[in-house]
């Protein structure tokens, strides 16, 4: 069915055309085909090297221009003023978080934090086309996606100061997010690993009699993380088995400190869909309403099809790579100021509201400081909570504890015993844990 | 001709000896491998009743108070019919139970999925893409939803490229979730050590690589019964679970098969011949040899009668199968070597950052004052696994019978 799709033409849908420049002047072979295949056989060696056959780059989705203006030809989503505000509030909420958090870290009072300055867009609008119970794999610039569904701040402080409210019992790093409730799996910080995983989540939902043909599983993943194998094992999986995974690719340009031309000699991660025989499209990260409808689309098609869709999403980090990178080593302060400017996500869609008649200065000052005063009452909040027991150090390994680990916790338990009263730094460092080491002896 | 001279050599075994060797043309070596030692062992429970009364057996059916005599049935298995019938039955009472690797829709490269996707359809019995992270990634996927996910690693040689997914993410799974998210439905089975012909690249035993995955078990059977029930008890464990087998055993080893549910259970060693002089302790393939070193030690052979003291002749030495690698029963290991004062530990990975040593720390550490002898590791040597060179690098009954009688003298 999709291969039939795959000869009208609609913009949102890029596919391989088998012969690029040199094989085209062959236009059907009267030579047949490869046995067992549909290969057709032709006489003249030719290369190609191109997905949209004449050596163009594959063409980017887009509704706004830099104004919030729809572009000639735009199919402007039908939203309401009311889902409209809901995608703006949760695009301010984001950087929001993101400067008291960035400076809470620079204070020292957490370890570490990653931003998702630039990408509001991108983040904001796919979790808006998703159900609230597709399945979500992220890899660490998406709590977007949790806050679009309802993630509270209290939580999302919780796991960055790793208190005992934190789900996650404060065993990972900042922005290491999971819930179970939102359909969002924990974050890990090796990069990729969650692609194949990805492929495993959409064929349980396959599988799954009341969840079949309703929800997909949706993987979010960078540039740089599509170069792990991991990257190619999940599409393979998910495109051949085949298993219902809607792939979201973040393209924001960098890896760190590696831009993406040095990640990459094709045309961008677009053109690998094609390789792997999926619908794959590319959009502009940074236009709201664009990848919202994009992600609409791959969504669907991902469910009707039961199959590996690929969105590569354009867009720009505007943030250093983490609180430990200083991105000005490997880039000029005005390349970023320019991005900021000319082609802002959050800029371009106020812009759209307010040509609606949806929005202006009032309630733009008033909604950044009531975001603003939410934020800070909830770090104020969590800045006062103790971290989770001591003895969470060596729960959860296995489902029961085995010997090793029961031993090896007696014995951190003795030691405290001895210790603890007297050696000023643990009698310190005890006191920041609920139960203060007490209950690694039980 | 390998039958008669056997059957010659030991007679108690002409009455029941079962050979896929032919006794005129020759044959190329069995895909499945060959072993005398396994052969010739005594270990298999060839009967009915001796099979039902493995010790252990938790009959998991709703007939489980039925008392074993009344009515089980048994059936003749080799490792891979074993393995086979524990997967059916997975999938016959699990719904979401699913089991996929490369080539496993047409039986497998080892017969272990035969009939399972004609069985079950190809939704749950399927071949995935030549992708070892892949496949490791989409089982904790899978399993993640609560669904079980079997998978296998055609190889244990070629388990690496899943390792980033078996030990950093399967192995911390639920611990990094603060316990939200669980992967237990997860099981990798996978073939594994020597089969006389593999070389470097089909003989491996890389159970030593995940003792660090601590979250992982890792479990290794010796025998069809062994399989079938450990392999049950991995696959319903809550946690994830490395299920390596023999190779060479799949075709070798034979024994009567409780055809029902049963269980056995996970991180409990076995006592298989009790002793008292000395602890032999040991996992998968090398049982076999280490019961054919015993039969040497006992009553040696003429040739090799003047090379083994007389005194050491009766000592009576206590074979131990670990069964499960990680986490080992340190406690029946710890218990018997307080008693015999001796180890020996066999193993045909390497010596080097094997099992063999974490077990001789632990011991030294619980049973110092107790030992006589230093605990002795009988492994493969530390090169990789030379296809001409194999017979001299694996641990074979001789080498096995010389540590015990050099520990058994310390």
């Amino acid at each position: 069915m999709l291969r039939s799709l795959s000869v009208k033409y609609s913009p949102l849908l890029t596919r391989i055309r088998p012969g690029g420049r040199a094989l085209s002047s062959q236009p059907t072979s009267s030579l047949g085909c490869l046995p067992t295949t549909d290969s057709p056989v032709v006489s003249k060696l030719g290369f190609f090297n191109s997905v949209t056959g004449d050596g163009s780059k594959i063409p980017s989705y887009r509704v706004l221009d830099g104004f919030g203006i729809p572009i000639e030809g735009a199919e402007v989503p039908e939203i309401s003023e009311q889902f409209a505000r809901r995608l703006y509030e949760n695009m301010q909420l984001l950087p929001t978080l993101d400067n008291i958090l960035y400076n809470v870290q620079r204070q020292g009072k957490i370890s570490f934090y990653m931003t998702s300055y630039g990408e509001e867009a991108a983040v904001i609008g796919s979790a808006a086309a998703l159900a609230d119970d597709d399945e979500v794999l992220a890899q660490y610039r998406e709590v977007g996606v949790l806050l679009w569904r309802g993630f509270s701040l209290d939580r999302v402080m919780a796991q960055c100061f790793g208190t005992h409210e934190d789900s996650g019992k404060g065993r990972q790093m900042p922005v290491h997010f999971g819930s179970t409730q939102h359909h969002f799996h924990q974050i890990s910080s090796p990069l990729a690993t969650q692609i194949p995983q990805a492929a495993g989540v959409g064929y349980a939902l396959k599988r799954d009699p009341e969840r079949r043909s309703k929800n997909v599983a949706c993987v979010f993943f960078g540039e740089g993380a599509a170069s792990e194998g991991d990257f190619h094992a999940g599409m393979l999986l998910a495109s051949t088995l085949p298993s219902p995974t809607l792939f979201l690719a973040r393209n924001n340009g960098f890896a760190i400190s590696t831009p993406s031309s040095q990640q990459y000699y094709g045309d961008s991660l677009s053109a690998r869909g094609p390789g792997y025989g999926i619908d794959t499209v590319r959009v502009d990260g940074n236009d709201v309403l664009a990848v919202m409808s994009a992600v609409k689309e791959g969504r669907r098609r991902c469910l009707e099809g039961g199959r590996a869709v690929l969105v590569e999403m354009m867009t720009y980090r505007v943030g250093h790579h983490s609180t430990s990178d200083d991105s000005f080593a490997y880039r000029g302060r005005q390349e970023v100021e320019d991005r900021k400017k000319i082609d802002n996500p959050i800029t371009r869609f106020r812009l759209f509201m307010e040509s609606r008649g949806w929005w202006d200065k009032t309630e733009e000052e008033e909604l950044k400081s009531r975001l603003k005063q939410d934020v800070l009452a909830s770090f104020k909040r969590a800045e006062t909570l103790k971290k989770p027991d001591l003895a969470e150090l060596f729960s959860d390994v296995y489902a029961e504890e085995p010997w090793n680990i029961r031993e090896q916790r007696k014995e951190l338990a003795g030691l405290l015993e001895k210790y603890g009263q007297v050696w000023e730094p643990w009698q310190n460092d005890l006191k920041i844990f609920k139960d203060e080491g007490k209950k690694l002896a039980d | 001709m390998l039958a008669r001279r056997l059957r010659s050599k030991f007679p108690a075994l002409s009455c029941r000896w079962q050979t896929t060797a032919s006794t005129t043309a020759v044959e190329p070596p069995p895909a499945g491998g060959h072993s005398s030692s396994v052969a010739s062992s005594q270990l298999f429970r060839i009967t009915r009743e001796s099979a039902l009364r493995t010790p252990g057996i938790s009959w998991q059916d709703e007939e489980s108070d039925r008392n074993i005599i009344g009515g089980r049935e048994t059936r003749k298995m080799n490792l891979y019919q074993a393995v086979r019938d524990a997967l059916s039955i997975a999938l016959s009472k699990d719904d979401t139970a699913v089991i996929f690797g490369e080539d496993i829709a047409f039986g497998g490269v080892f017969r272990c999925t035969m009939g399972l996707a004609e069985e079950f359809g190809r939704e749950r019995v399927f071949n995935t893409p030549l992708t070892e992270q892949g496949i490791a990634g989409f089982g904790i996927g899978l399993a993640s939803m609560g669904h079980t996910a079997i998978a296998e690693i055609q190889f244990a040689d070629y388990i690496y490229p899943a390792f980033d997914q078996l030990v950093n993410e399967a192995a911390k799974f639920r611990y990094r979730s603060g316990g939200h998210f669980s992967i237990g439905g997860l099981t990798v089975r996978t073939p594994t050590m020597a089969v006389g012909h593999g070389g470097l690249y089909h003989s491996q035993s890389p159970e030593g690589f995940f003792m660090g995955a601590s979250g992982l078990k890792v479990v290794i059977p010796r025998s069809p019964i062994q399989c079938k029930g450990l392999l049950l008890s991995a696959i319903r464990d809550p946690n994830p679970v490395i299920f390596m087998e023999p190779k060479i055993l799949y075709r070798s080893a034979v024994e009567q098969v409780p055809i029902d549910d049963f269980s056995l259970p996970l991180s409990r060693a076995e006592i298989l011949i009790p002793g008292s002089d000395l602890t032999l302790l040991t996992w998968g393939t090398p049982v076999y040899h280490c019961e054919s070193a015993l039969r040497l030690l006992n009553s040696p052979p003429p040739s090799l009668a003047p090379l083994i003291p007389p005194s050491l002749r009766n000592a009576k030495v206590e074979l131990i199968d670990l069964r499960t690698i990680l986490p080992w029963d340190v406690e029946t290991v710890v218990e018997s070597v307080r008693r015999t004062k001796r180890l020996v530990i066999v193993h045909e990975a390497g010596m080097t950052g094997g099992v063999g040593g974490e077990i001789a720390a632990e011991v030294g550490k619980r049973a110092f004052l107790r030992l006589e002898a230093p605990v002795r590791r009988i492994t493969g040597w530390d090169v990789p696994a030379g296809l001409q060179f194999e017979k001299f690098n694996m641990p074979d009954a001789v080498r096995i019978l010389d540590g015990i009688m050099e520990t058994l003298s310390y």
